[in-house]
């Protein structure tokens, strides 16, 4: 589990074994870490009153989720999906087709969301359990493009590209920015509390070498499905709860370029970290909202951004942080 | 067989033309790196854009504006194999551990970045390309076709054979083949497998932005024009057997006839999902796809 970056750490005079080191015991920094980062979030309605601003910030809640959800699968699991963004299509469709055909109530059609996109996630994980790296990345993103596909034309159902208008749930921007916040923090500690369980540790042994997971005893098949079910159906819920939030449902929820922002956040944020995918998430979009006036090379950045990062902080913003710890507190 | 019929296969075959120029580049990189290149349709979009630019404002004639899209396409593919590929062979043994995912996380991302990078400095708007020859239309018997498409399609297969015929018989294409059998073993024999891998990324960018410069009349230049002939040569790719040049050659004349049929006697709204489904059903099944040798994993 050890990154490159930690090597130096194993030398047996470092070697202790301190909490910080073990795997829990870091999840449980960046568990704390994001604890205050969603109580600084919380606080800022006080300071910004502009309903825009407001619902910038709910996105980048929105997309939190989703990094958050995307990065129990890639970076936790080791299984690189690419359709993090359909599931929240899924989730969204759900719950608006069931309230504009069937009438069903806001609150039961995001439960219901959450069950349709946990079970499709099932069935993709169990369809692609198999495949591994550039294969499953295609598979899934066929996976993807299909759904877009199939929601865009059937026109009779779905509306196609005009998009279904969904009943709202409130109209309140306050109101709204604390529901997904409340989202947001249960779904934070609902990953905590999975990763900090045996189940964290089956996961992560999965993705760093799956024959010796299944060599100890690790159930891989029940686990590789569980994880993607889990992203899944949290992904689903970000999406029904946006549906909701933006009163219209399209196709374009699910377009390659949203799993291209999930996974920026997730790559910038640091992969395999529970606090990393979240702030770069807010970083991310809030950015990118703010640098708009300015010359509106946003997008040009955060791409450029993913590939260096990619390419030389494979830690991402969080390990860069962590490393720069490490040396404050050694000297 | 009627009229429309032969019209829809001829059509289809061309079409494939064209999808084939894009998937030899692709399924050549996986042979030599085993990585899908997420970016391989904006190197066909850098073609397009090249072409249509250099006519256009440069005043060019076409005649030279498309050998210079090959090598804009080329230098493209060489930079991307310099900066982001050497830490896949190179080693670096701790990046063993998520190599697929940082292909993935890297390909994707320079995709990303050509997309926004060409939509700023150049613009959200489509150019359309200077076709090769003004006929607009030329009717062969029951076939109905435009001039330039024609001879974009002739174009198109003296490139493949061209291709085909270096990969089979030259020197480098020895070694391209060498290395995409055994990395190792081709090192060993002397074989410099970082300038393969060189010379396949910029045969590759070089060859989907040459596609992209013959198809540039017919499909508008824009930024994210590369998705779609992107997820065509994904599927070829996959039912040909990565990384074998013979078929992907044959899995992209398939696609476009099927294509070609599929829209009009299937469904016209889906005629894009039927590769797709086609794609997961050879991942799911037959994962070497229809040429590919049967991969062994130790």
């Amino acid at each position: 589990m050890s990154s490159p970056s930690e090597a130096p750490n194993l030398s047996p005079a470092v070697n202790k074994l301190s909490v910080a080191n073990t795997s829990t015991g870091k999840t449980a920094i960046e568990f704390r870490v994001a604890l205050g980062f969603l109580i600084i979030v919380a606080l800022i309605p006080a300071v910004v009153r502009n309903d825009y601003w407001l619902g910038v910030f709910i996105v980048s809640m929105y997309f939190a989720m989703l990094a958050g959800a995307w990065n129990l699968l890639a970076g936790y699991a080791g299984q690189f999906s690419l359709a993090p963004a359909t599931f929240a299509m899924i989730g969204a469709y759900a719950t608006g087709l069931l309230g504009t055909t069937f009438g069903v109530p806001p609150l039961l059609g995001i439960v219901a969301a959450v069950v349709v996109a946990g079970l499709t996630g099932l069935l993709l994980g169990r369809i692609v359990l198999r495949l591994k790296g550039p294969y499953l990345a295609l598979t899934t993103l066929s996976f993807a493009e299909i759904m877009r596909l199939v929601a865009s034309n059937s026109i009779d159902i779905t509306r196609g590209d005009l998009g279904l208008a969904v009943p709202a749930l409130l109209s309140n921007r306050i109101g709204w920015y604390y529901i997904f916040l409340g989202v947001l923090a249960v779904l934070l500690v609902a990953f905590y509390a999975l990763l900090r369980s045996k189940a964290g540790l089956f996961l992560q042994a999965i993705r760093d070498d799956e024959v010796a997971a299944a060599r100890s005893g690790v159930d891989v098949v029940f686990w590789k499905t569980a994880a993607f079910a889990m992203s899944a159906a949290a992904s689903g819920f970000a999406g029904a709860l946006y549906a909701h939030f933006a009163e219209l449902v399209t196709p374009e929820l699910g377009l390659i370029g949203q799993t291209g922002l999930i996974v920026s956040m997730a790559v910038i944020g640091g992969m395999g970290t529970l606090a990393g995918p979240l702030i770069a998430a807010f970083l991310v979009y809030v950015l990118s909202e703010w640098l708009r006036d300015v010359g509106g090379y946003q997008l040009v950045v955060f791409s450029a951004l993913v590939v260096i990062f990619a390419r030389f902080f494979r830690d991402g913003l969080w390990g860069l942080a962590r490393g720069a710890v490490q040396r404050w507190r050694r000297s | 067989m009627s009229a429309i019929n032969v019209d829809l296969a001829v059509n289809g075959l061309i079409t494939g033309l064209f999808y084939a120029l894009m998937a030899i580049g692709l399924s050549l990189i996986f042979g030599i790196l085993r990585i899908v290149n997420f970016a391989h349709g904006e190197f066909y979009m850098v073609g397009a854009y090249a072409y249509t630019l250099i006519a256009l404002v440069l005043g060019v004639s076409v005649w030279v504006a498309l050998p210079l899209a090959f090598l804009v396409g080329a230098l493209v593919g060489w930079i991307t194999e310099r900066t982001l590929m050497r830490p896949l062979y190179a080693g670096y043994t701790s990046w063993g551990l998520m190599r697929d995912e940082y292909a993935v996380i890297v390909t994707f991302g320079l995709s990303l970045f050509l997309i926004n990078l060409v939509d700023k400095v150049i613009g959200p708007y489509a150019y359309r390309g200077p076709p090769l020859v003004d006929t607009s239309r030329i009717v062969l018997g029951p076939i109905l076709i435009s001039g330039h498409r024609l001879l974009a399609a002739g174009i198109a297969i003296a490139v493949i054979l061209i291709t085909a015929a270096l990969i089979k018989w030259s020197f480098w294409g020895k070694q391209i083949r060498a290395v995409s059998q055994n990395r190792l073993g081709a090192s060993l024999a002397g074989i410099d497998t970082a300038r393969t891998s060189a010379i396949v990324f910029m045969l590759s960018g070089g060859l989907a932005a040459f596609s992209g410069a013959l198809l540039s009349p017919v499909i508008n230049a824009s930024p994210d024009v590369g998705a779609f002939p992107a997820i065509k040569s994904y599927i070829i790719v996959v039912l040909g057997g990565m990384g074998s040049v013979p078929g992907s050659i044959v899995a992209s004349l398939a696609l476009g006839v099927i294509e070609s049929f599929g829209a009009v006697y299937l469904s016209y709204q889906y005629r894009d999902g039927f590769g797709l489904v086609l794609l997961m059903l050879f991942l799911l099944f037959r994962p070497q796809g229809l040429f590919g040798e049967k991969g062994r994993e130790v």
